[in-house]
């Protein structure tokens, strides 16, 4: 065989001659396990993508925290687990994921005009072991995303099959305890992959969130991904009580413990369908990619942030009710010519989204509702039309240039009927990337680009506030954000990817979360101005280091009296994370994470406390299709916050309002042992 | 090496034809009888690019070809995609013996134990040209000394040794 390896060599070594990365519609992975190196494919410095392996070593507490793989992302949860997560990235506070476009699979996971928060992401149907990758942007810079997608944007993509079949068990503290069962079966020339998750977890509160989860996911695949077609079938099902946000005086004065509620009725349920295809043609010359999803949420919650301020005798409580069916196509297709020697790829594509959804606000008491403050049926409809060139001109310079146009059609039927009509709206939004280099294992990045977020579309036909019959403005349907971001990555070092990013992101209207009400609303104008640094080392082959930080000075850029912070928008954002992988049969990870103070109130007079928090995971395999694997989180019990909101509340004994920092605490130390069965 | 040279020679001429071409894609088989073990062995070698994409287009995900793990997920593939029959039609037992993998290149062995290239009457190749559409898989058969080049494709993946 010695002599048959040094014919293969020879053989490879001519085959090298004429290896030719022709294949750029395709997506190139490695063979190696490092990172692939995005080193002249890339049109920013702050985009990437995370491969299964390093998802896979991420240590989550809770699905959504796989976002976490982009760098200067964090991701946490200020309420019951049901609820859709917190998001903070580029000195955004992004409350549900306003402002970051989450999709999986194609499928939009933002919600808009939700009931409880514009662009509402909830990650709890995600299966972390179905994902296959996450791909991130940071910036407006593409033309190939339209709404919230300014702050960024995280794809996650699902497996069509799985190389192994598996069975997991894991038991916590905490009434922690999750088995999940995935697989994939080959018949008839495609492939069903198959996944089911059952879930539930107390959390450290006073009043146990007795989180139930049931997930699964079905999905037909027939083909390769770029030249093959898939059906998924997903379900998700989720109850929780939610220990929502304590006052700190109460904490202070030992009325309350950090883990305490106010009020134990909080909670809620949800639901959550789809229905996704997708259809990919894949030549040497041309790509065409057409997919379309049906999804039908429902979510009820129930919320009490100022507990007995407004109604002294039931209390504050308000239920937020969302029913919808979001229907919607995505079409693009790709021309990839060589005119003059250059590569250059040209696309177009179609977006379109439908949103029927029933929602409201009513008050309540312990779930029961006792008014309604309003009631409304909207109908929000969408059509985004791109272009985008990708040329290659030199073997020093290639540009994206790309433009998309989005309209918008509001229509709402309230029970005011001075809150009903029909609004509509266009914008477009041009972007351009110029990348230089590589140099020396270099490359230099321009981006200019142009995003938008569009609003509730009940502010949108919003004249009488509902709440006090007062008159109020409408806010316009589409808002315009301005991105401009000079970037280097370099591998100059060997074993080392780096990339550095210095950007501005200027919005027309800031969205800011109203504690009391329970919503989001369209605000001043602001800037952000920040830089971030991410490295990935991999020395060994079983050592990996991440470093990251970002830091943001984020300001309104209006004169008001009130101040120019931008309440909880966050200033510093750092990991550092140490993965082995593989020494025998142990393997493992330990990940420092840190988000900075956030100012509470437009003048600075109030901030938050930073918060750190270290995670680890150490694993040994059994036997080959055998591991078992133990997880830690906040190893060293910070008593931080997850949020801190500075608003009046009163409790049942206060007489009068208080003014106060409100706080949802993180999870205290707590520990996870999981069993993995493959096949 | 006296039964290499041929071989040699057939590879290289291939090679400079296509060198110009790297629009196609292309893998080489080499068959041949270990007269000291007397093994009939089985040498792919595939383009490195090409495999990455395959996979990442079947599963999504990356894969490290030097753990035993990934490597299992290539094999199933190659097994699945390249068989020799024997005159009966029936499948000549094809042991998987493992591969290398380079930035450019990814080698696969295999072999057949006790087994001498007359057995051999039908050849199977279907790797990556279902894939790829226009991949063309060579497959050079070294018969005390003589090599015969047959050539596989999308259309044509079963071809007689003889």
């Amino acid at each position: 065989m010695a002599r048959r390896r040094l014919l293969a060599g020879l053989t490879g070594a001519l085959l090298a001659q004429f290896a030719h990365a022709d294949d750029d519609i395709l997506q190139r992975v490695l063979v190696q396990g490092s990172r692939a190196s995005q080193l002249g494919v890339a049109d920013t410095a702050s985009a990437g993508y995370v491969s299964q392996k390093q998802l896979e070593a991420l240590t989550a507490y809770r699905p959504g925290e796989l976002l976490e793989a982009t760098p200067g992302l964090i991701v946490s949860q200020h309420s019951g687990e049901g609820k859709a997560n917190q998001f903070y990235l580029r000195g955004f506070n992004l409350d549900h994921g306003t402002d970051l476009r989450t999709t999986v699979d194609d499928m939009p996971v933002n919600q808009r005009s939700h009931a409880h928060g514009q662009g509402w992401t909830d990650l709890n149907f995600l299966i972390p072991e179905l994902a296959a990758r996450l791909d991130y942007k940071k910036g407006p810079y593409s033309a190939q995303e339209g709404d919230f997608a300014s702050a960024g944007t995280a794809a996650v993509t699902y497996s069509n099959r799985l190389p192994q079949n598996l069975a997991t068990v894991s038991l916590g503290q905490n009434g922690y305890a999750r088995t999940a069962l995935a697989g994939t079966v080959d018949q008839g020339g495609g492939a069903w992959l198959y996944a089911l998750e059952a879930l539930h977890n107390d959390g450290p509160f006073v009043h146990p969130d007795d989180y139930q989860k049931l997930n699964g996911v079905l999905r037909y695949s027939q083909g390769y991904a770029n030249n093959g077609v898939a059906i998924t079938a997903m379900a998700y099902r989720g109850t929780w009580n939610a220990t929502d946000q304590v006052p700190r005086r109460a904490v202070d004065d030992g009325a309350l413990g950090r883990f305490d509620t106010v009020d134990p009725s909080d909670g809620g349920n949800a639901k959550r369908y789809s229905l996704s295809g997708v259809w990919r043609r894949t030549s040497s010359d041309a790509s065409s990619k057409v997919s379309a999803y049906l999804i039908r949420n429902q979510l009820d919650l129930y919320s009490n942030f100022t507990y007995f301020l407004d109604d002294p005798v039931n209390g504050d409580q308000f239920s937020q009710p969302d029913r919808r069916v979001t229907g919607g196509a995505n079409a693009s297709h790709t021309w990839h010519a060589h005119p003059g020697g250059r590569e250059s790829d040209f696309s177009i594509g179609l977006q379109l989204q439908n949103d029927n959804i029933f929602n409201g606000l009513y008050n309540t008491r312990a779930r029961q509702r006792l008014s309604a403050t309003r009631v409304d049926h909207v109908v929000e409809s969408s059509a985004g039309l791109f272009v985008e060139n990708h040329t290659r001109w030199s073997n020093w310079l290639r540009s994206t240039a790309g433009v998309r146009v989005d309209a918008y059609r509001f229509k709402v039927d309230s029970d005011l009927a001075a809150n009903s009509g029909t609004a509509t709206s266009r914008l477009a939004s041009p972007s351009l990337s110029l990348a230089f280099g590589p140099w020396r294992q270099t490359d230099l990045y321009v981006n200019l680009g142009n995003g938008f977020h569009s609003n509730d579309a009940r502010g949108v036909l919003t004249t009488v506030d509902p709440k006090t019959g007062d008159a109020a403005t409408p806010v316009p349907g589409l808002v315009r954000s301005h991105g401009l971001e000079l970037g280097v990555r370099s591998e100059i070092v060997p074993n080392l990817q780096t990339a550095v990013s210095l950007y501005r992101l200027d919005f027309d209207s800031e969205l800011t979360f109203v504690g009391d009400a329970g919503t989001t609303e369209a605000g001043r104008p602001s800037r952000r101005t920040g830089v971030e640094v991410s490295n990935y080392y991999k020395p060994l082959k079983w050592l990996t280091i991440d470093a990251d930080v970002a830091f943001a000075r984020a300001r309104y850029r209006d004169a008001a009296a009130e101040g120019e912070r931008i309440p909880g928008a966050v200033e510093g954002v750092g990991q550092l994370a140490l993965t082995v992988d593989a020494i025998g049969p142990w393997s493992g990870s330990l990940r420092l994470r840190y988000f900075g103070p956030r100012p509470l109130i437009e003048d600075d007079s109030v901030r938050s406390r930073a918060t750190t928090t270290i995670t680890g995971r150490l694993a040994y395999r059994i036997a080959r299709d055998l591991k078992i694997e133990l997880e830690g989180f906040n190893l060293t019990n910070r008593r931080d916050s997850a949020i801190d909101y500075l608003y009046e509340s009163r409790l049942k004994n206060e007489t009068a309002a208080v003014t106060d920092i409100h706080f949802h605490p993180i999870e205290a130390r707590s520990a996870r042992l999981t069993l993995i069965k493959n096949w | 090496m006296r039964f290499f040279k041929p071989v040699l020679a057939a590879l290289l001429l291939a090679c400079s034809a296509l060198a110009f071409a790297h629009q196609f894609h292309v893998a080489y088989t080499d068959i041949s009888f270990n007269e000291r073990t007397g093994s009939l062995e089985v040498v792919h070698t595939l383009h490195t690019d090409d495999v990455d994409a395959l996979l990442a287009n079947l599963y999504q995900r990356q894969f490290d070809l030097t753990r035993p793990e990934d490597e299992a997920v290539l094999r199933k593939y190659v097994e699945q995609g390249f068989w020799i029959a024997g005159a009966g039609g029936k499948r000549l037992p094809l042991h998987w013996v493992g591969l290398t993998v380079g930035p450019e290149t990814v080698v696969v062995y295999q072999e057949i134990e006790n087994t001498p290239l007359s057995q051999a009457a039908v050849i199977h190749q279907g790797v990556l040209s279902d894939f790829l559409a226009d991949q063309t898989n060579t497959v050079n058969i070294n018969e005390n000394g003589a090599v015969r080049t047959l050539s596989f494709n999308r259309q044509t993946v079963e071809k007689a040794v003889r």
